[in-house]
């Protein structure tokens, strides 16, 4: 092969001739939708399979190594980690998907108002999200926290969905100003249709395919905002369970040795979080299969 | 219109277009800077507690009142906004409440340590994510690149926070190696090897979490560009695939490298706090959380101020790499310029 001469540029002709047998499922992430199914399902239905009540403290046993009784050890203040596992990770899953809606709801309004309105409205708006893009994330977290109070469920979630949307909108503006001037729209405008109207029938099917793959990372980094906020003491405090505040004994666990107390939370944590990304990226999709000039 | 007579012209036009962007950028940073201004002055909380700490809960009404005097905190917000640009303007960014010290002083001893943290963390993903795209995409769909590609998926979507507690449970707790939190050993802050000792984990968290990002990206355009036509007719003249590789793909990959890296500075540079905290390593990524918190404006202004200016900076670093390394976006109008950078 590498000295002297080299057939190159052939492989393509050859590669027409063989028709592949081809297998439905080839490509697909059936092993990530599986598992991202089982955990949220498993989770929505908790009270099936955990053994313990994940809140009772059981302060006895505090502490201790996974055995026959905790499948999955035990915290610092005694409560049973599998059972909390399941129970906080319906938390968890709500927040990410809650706090998406709203980043995508926002994210659409703005980059198809910024995307249809005259270029000196749109350059401002997007100014706008460009300056709020440098204000660190933190800052805003902490901020908007402070202005909503003690720290929920829901405000987590609306905190989240809030920093959040600004790259996203940004996508959907140049969508929507790459098709804003197709007649289809002029035509729809002309009959009087309103402006939510043209976004939702004439916008909307044309950026959703390049938006989807934003929504599912979307879901992605608002639990790992959550676990991370909730983990540095920002988030949800201890009682609320969810795999950030379990994750948030992890000082006291450290310095305990307890092994269990971090790798059982964070391997579900991550797990769902693989599954998430291997489903984004299959949905960014249009992998080019042309053959290679190399 | 010959080289000659262009040439005064093009260095106007030159000179326009960085008065124009350095317009931009002063106005970006003032609205930024009164944006930030505005919402820690309306969020609730008692910027006095950072002042007096416990002692704000026995002074009575007058004392209070007479405080807030002090510290300049009873005038209407935009007067305290004026206020604050006119000293900024003479330098003087003012005392923290917490630290009772200059602002300037209390970020100076930990901005190195951030640099530092970042810093050489930014230079290794640089460096190394070429490499893994490169040998990802020189290995397309094979043995390797199918491994590179899952192991890179796995930490790239490890949270931070999470990898650093099991590099610490593994390295300083189980193995005893290395240690876990700090900058240095007290009494030994100008031994370099024990800073390095204390940089290795925090810095293999910052360079594990962002590479793959990066490397994949490459990867991928790498992957589209070794489809392009170009490269049959090298490979027909008869290079060998890594000239054609090194010398035709990677160049053409470049522009579009810098410019992601440009924007990713701040990125990787400020996203350090969540390691930082971890680590209990004092860099100036643990000071904004604490000043957004209680409510130490003066430091959260200077703070969210250096931040900003690093992000807008390096946002229109970014344009001008690639407006001079691509003459296509160069000849364009700004209007269109903006969208290019966007797709």
């Amino acid at each position: 092969m590498k000295d002297g001469f080299q057939v190159v540029g052939i492989q393509q002709q050859i590669q027409q001739n063989v028709v592949k047998p081809q297998n439905q499922w080839q490509g697909k992430p059936i092993l990530s939708a599986l598992l991202l199914s089982c955990i949220v399902i498993l989770c929505c239905a908790c009270e099936l399979i955990i053994t313990k009540d994940p809140s009772y403290l059981d302060l006895q046993h505090h502490s201790t190594a996974p055995n026959s009784q905790f499948l999955f050890g035990t915290d610092t203040m005694g409560r049973d980690i599998f059972s909390m596992i399941w129970y906080g990770g319906r938390i968890s899953l709500f927040i990410g998907f809650v706090s998406t809606f709203l980043t995508t709801a926002v994210a659409v309004i703005v980059g198809a108002v910024s995307g249809c309105a005259s270029k000196r409205v749109d350059a401002a708006i997007m100014r706008m999200v460009d300056i709020l893009l440098s204000v660190p994330d933190l800052l805003v977290v902490v901020l908007l926290q402070a202005a909503l109070g003690s720290p929920g469920v829901v405000s987590i979630a609306f905190v989240i969905g809030m920093t959040g949307w600004m790259s996203m909108s940004k996508v959907i503006r140049t969508e929507v100003r790459q098709i804003r001037n197709s007649e289809y729209v002029i035509a729809s405008k002309c009959m009087g249709g309103g402006f939510f109207h043209v976004l939702w029938h004439h916008l909307a099917p044309n950026f959703i395919s390049s938006v989807m793959f934003m929504v599912v990372m979307s879901i992605r980094s608002a639990i790992v905002a959550e676990s991370t906020l909730s983990f540095m003491g920002m988030g949800l405090p201890v009682e609320v369970i969810s795999w950030g505040s379990m994750l948030s004994l992890a000082g006291q666990a450290l310095s305990g040795r307890a092994w269990w107390m971090i790798l059982f939370p964070g391997l579900f944590l991550v797990t769902t979080l693989v599954c998430l990304t291997n489903l984004g990226n299959h949905l960014r999709g249009h992998v080019n299969r042309r053959h290679s000039n190399l | 219109m010959t080289g000659e007579e262009a040439e005064p012209l093009k260095i106007r036009n030159y000179i326009t277009s960085m008065g124009k962007k350095l317009l931009l950028f002063v106005i970006s940073v003032l609205i930024l800077s009164l944006l930030v201004f505005y919402i820690s002055r309306l969020s609730p909380g008692d910027p006095l507690v950072s002042y007096y700490g416990d002692r704000v809960e026995k002074m009575s009404t007058q004392e209070r009142e007479w405080a807030r005097e002090r510290l300049g905190l009873n005038n209407p917000i935009y007067v305290q906004y004026i206020r604050w640009l006119q000293n900024v303007l003479e330098g003087n960014f003012g005392i923290s409440y917490k630290y009772k010290m200059d602002v300037t002083e209390v970020i100076g001893g930990r901005i190195i340590n951030t640099l530092l943290l970042g810093g050489i963390g930014f230079v290794f993903i640089f460096l190394l994510a070429p490499v893994l795209g490169i040998v990802c995409a020189w290995h397309e769909d094979k043995l390797p690149d199918r491994i590179l590609c899952r192991i890179g998926t796995v930490t790239g979507c490890i949270p931070e926070f999470w990898l650093s507690l099991v590099l610490i449970l593994i390295f300083a707790v189980f193995l005893r190696w290395l240690p876990s939190s700090g900058a240095y050993t007290i009494g030994a802050e100008h031994d370099a090897a024990d800073r390095v000792r204390h940089l290795l984990l925090p810095l293999a968290v910052v360079v594990m979490s962002h590479l793959w990002y990066y490397a994949y990206m490459i990867r991928n355009k790498l992957l589209s560009e070794i489809r392009a036509d170009y490269v049959l007719l090298a490979r027909m003249k008869g290079l060998r695939k890594s000239q054609v590789m090194l010398g035709h793909c990677l160049p053409n990959v470049a522009p579009a490298y810098f410019s992601i890296m440009a924007i990713s500075v701040p990125h990787i540079l400020g996203g350090t706090y969540v390691v930082e905290t971890v680590f209990s390593y004092p860099g100036i990524g643990t000071l904004i959380y604490e000043s957004a918190r209680y409510q130490d404006y003066n430091l959260l202004m200077l703070l969210s101020l250096l931040t900003g200016i690093t992000v807008i900076f390096c946002n229109m670093l970014a344009q001008t790499i690639s407006e001079r390394i691509d003459p296509r976006i160069r000849s364009e109008e700004e209007g269109s310029l903006r969208e290019v950078k966007e797709q």
